[in-house]
């Protein structure tokens, strides 16, 4: 057989096992005891959505694909883009990528690089490509997407990062780098210019979806809405208009304040690498664990918008500046140097006794936090606080030596 | 009445114990097949009937292992480091301040607090290095029996120095030094290293309290060639309690009461 139809038929079928992967974790969601109709919006487009095509119909406006989540969205927004975090979740889709890859390599962008695979034929379907220069991995994309012969037929444009966020000349040098972000998306628009007033309109609409989402956080908080289901919402706001999106939370939100019911546990943190659908094992071992899950920083969670924006000066470039600072300095993500705000997000909340033990997630081969996990459980256990570092990949054969894990660290948490 | 039951529904050995208040009355193991429950329960009928007891003098049965949910008749489970922890505290006299439990495919250190509740715990991933697991392949390889390990290691004067504790990767490297004539004695030496270093590396900057002790339990503690090279490793006196297959499911068997 010839090496191009043998690929062709090995995608053919990793396709429909990803489909099937994706259909089966759904149903899975659909029978437990906490499912509520109204999640069926943002479960829909988790199944649907991740297709850009789909995305770009849906949403009238031309798909960016996004590496990490320091470019400021409503820049996006304001110039007619539909931006789309590239997220991978899906164990199936790692058997395209995996024999091209290092074997000790981040499972996320693994998986991630075996959807994109998935289409790769046809070119990527994105007509921009963004990437910030987080981690090693993400630094490597140029690399990675040729080792895995995905063509990219729309240009990859970089954010040089500075990860000394808190000096002067790394804010003045990020600050370069959106101005450079924003021409470079109105040249690929088109647009001649970016008015205040058309970029001030997308801030407004992201802080309400944002002011939204917090209430919805203030439901984990209390408990009322389970870890997993979280992560469905969470994880679906990519791909979807982000307008209807914060109209479907409205409506979930209200839902349930009649029909949440708090589970009983001990109640955690949730900190490090992200967790991404279809691959929820590590919230469903949590939680088969009766722990549970009040916060998290995870940047496919709770991280995923920067929070408030504050502005006084409503010209654009009061605007730009506004949104640079808060997608810097206020980002959460582990690669950064001077990170003692991270760490104090964590601490915090323990003090005012919202949680009592942390679980640390690390995706094997996800070096930022794996190198944190030391540092932060010296800190965590020095203030007292239970910690728990769990690292695991995308296959599901450890899930009962998790869950052992999982059960005495409910026990230690009952006996304090 | 009066009697308690813990059953540890290991990954290659069940292991039950008959308790009455904290005394261990009758205890005994039988390898892991399909069919778990089935194995364990014929353990408590054959304990029962050695005993001269009926279903009516048993309180509770307790299960704790990778298997204590196939255990229906379990009137509770619990999870296998609390029933370790919990387990020898009791046996200890709550002496114990951290435990290095080697299992059938897991490796674990658990530090107590000094009311013998878990502190924390570390646990090897998914590879089942350095685990019994490992001890039996290695056994298999050199063709001698793995009760007699510590006794043979204790004839060679200098150990090995062997590369892996990986279940598969130890076949080639152990094939290649028996081909060489290394002696078996020297080889089991060196296992027995290798297996404290990664336990060593398990235990990290671990201290442990001044007032407390180290304990080693599992099947494998009862190597004691073992022990001697997690006592040169670790610089400082590892404790070994008589029958330390079954501390956890004593643990399981005390624990609620």
């Amino acid at each position: 057989m010839p090496e191009s139809s043998r690929e062709e038929r090995q995608r053919k079928i990793t396709g429909q096992r990803f489909f099937g992967e994706i259909e089966q974790e759904a149903l899975r969601l659909k029978e437990r005891d906490d499912y509520l109709p109204e999640f069926n919006y943002f479960l829909d487009l988790l199944i649907e959505g991740q297709d850009p095509t789909i995305l770009a119909q849906r949403t009238g406006r031309p798909v960016a694909a996004l590496m990490c989540l320091q470019a400021p969205l409503e820049i996006f927004h304001a110039c007619g883009i539909q931006p789309f975090k590239i997220y991978g979740g899906s164990q199936v889709a790692t058997r395209l990528s995996s024999p091209l890859l290092p074997p000790v390599m981040c499972p996320m962008l693994r998986s991630a690089l075996g959807t994109l695979m998935l289409g790769a034929k046809e070119g990527l379907p994105f007509k921009i490509f963004v990437a910030p220069t987080t981690c090693d991995w993400v630094v490597k994309l140029d690399e990675l997407l040729s080792l895995c012969s995905i063509n990219s037929p729309c240009p990859i444009h970089r954010l040089e990062l500075p990860h000394l966020k808190d000096r002067p000349e790394s804010q003045e040098r990020w600050l370069e780098e959106i101005y450079g972000l924003t021409k470079f998306l109105l040249a690929e628009m088109g647009i001649k210019k970016l008015r205040p007033q058309d970029l001030r309109k997308s801030m407004d609409i992201y802080q309400k979806a944002w002011k939204l989402y917090s209430r919805l956080m203030d439901l984990k908080r209390e408990g009322l809405i389970s870890f997993s289901w979280f992560l469905v919402v969470a994880n679906s706001f990519f791909y979807a208009d982000v307008e209807e999106w914060t109209e479907k939370l409205k409506i979930l939100v209200a839902a349930f304040k009649t029909n949440g019911k708090a589970p009983r546990g001990p109640k955690v943190f949730v900190a490090g690498s992200p967790m991404f659908f279809p691959n929820l094992k590590m919230a469903r071992v949590i939680e088969a664990a009766g722990l549970v899950v009040v916060m998290d920083d995870l940047c496919s969670s709770e991280r995923l918008f920067p929070g408030a924006v504050f502005y006084d000066d409503y010209s654009l470039h009061g605007l730009i500046k506004a949104l640079a600072q808060r997608y810097h300095q206020g980002c959460l993500c582990p690669t950064f140097a001077d990170n003692d705000r991270r760490v104090n997000n964590i601490i915090a909340p323990a003090h005012k006794k919202l949680y009592k033990g942390v679980i640390f997630h690390v995706l094997k081969g996800c070096h930022p936090f794996d190198l944190e996990s030391l540092s932060l459980e010296a800190r965590l256990k020095d203030e007292g606080l239970k910690f728990l570092k769990l690292e695991t990949d995308y296959t599901a054969e450890d899930s009962q030596t998790l869950l052992t894990r999982l059960e005495a660290f409910r026990s230690a948490l009952t006996d304090d | 009445m009066g009697f308690k039951i813990g059953l540890d529904l290991g990954s290659t050995a069940i292991k039950m114990v008959l308790v009455k208040g904290d005394k261990v009355e009758w205890s005994r193991l039988v390898a892991t097949a399909p069919g778990q429950e089935a194995l364990a329960l014929d353990l408590v009928k054959g304990a029962l009937t050695e005993r001269g007891l009926g279903d009516g003098d048993i309180e509770n049965i307790a299960a704790t292992g990778y298997g204590k949910k196939l255990m229906t008749s379990a009137g509770h489970t619990v999870d296998e480091i609390s029933a370790n922890a919990t387990g020898l505290f009791k046996l200890s006299s709550g002496r114990c301040r951290t435990i290095i439990n080697i299992g059938g495919q897991d490796l674990k250190v658990i530090n107590l607090t000094e009311k013998g509740k878990v502190a924390d715990f570390k646990m090897n991933d998914k590879c089942a290095a350095g685990t019994g697991r490992f001890f039996e392949q290695a056994a298999r390889i050199l063709d001698t029996p793995l009760e007699s390990f510590g006794e043979m290691s204790k004839l060679a004067d200098e150990p090995l120095e062997l590369n892996s504790t990986c279940v598969v990767f130890a076949e080639s490297e152990i094939v290649s030094l028996l081909a060489k004539g290394v002696p078996k004695e020297r080889i089991i030496k060196g296992l027995h290293h290798s297996v404290a270093r990664r336990v060593a590396n398990l235990l990290g900057r671990h201290k442990v309290p001044n007032d407390g002790d180290i304990y080693l339990d599992g099947g494998p503690s009862q190597n004691v060639g073992l022990l001697e090279a997690l006592e040169d490793e670790l610089l400082m006196e590892v404790k070994v309690l008589p029958n330390p297959q079954y501390t956890v499911a004593f643990g399981a068997a005390i624990s609620g009461y």
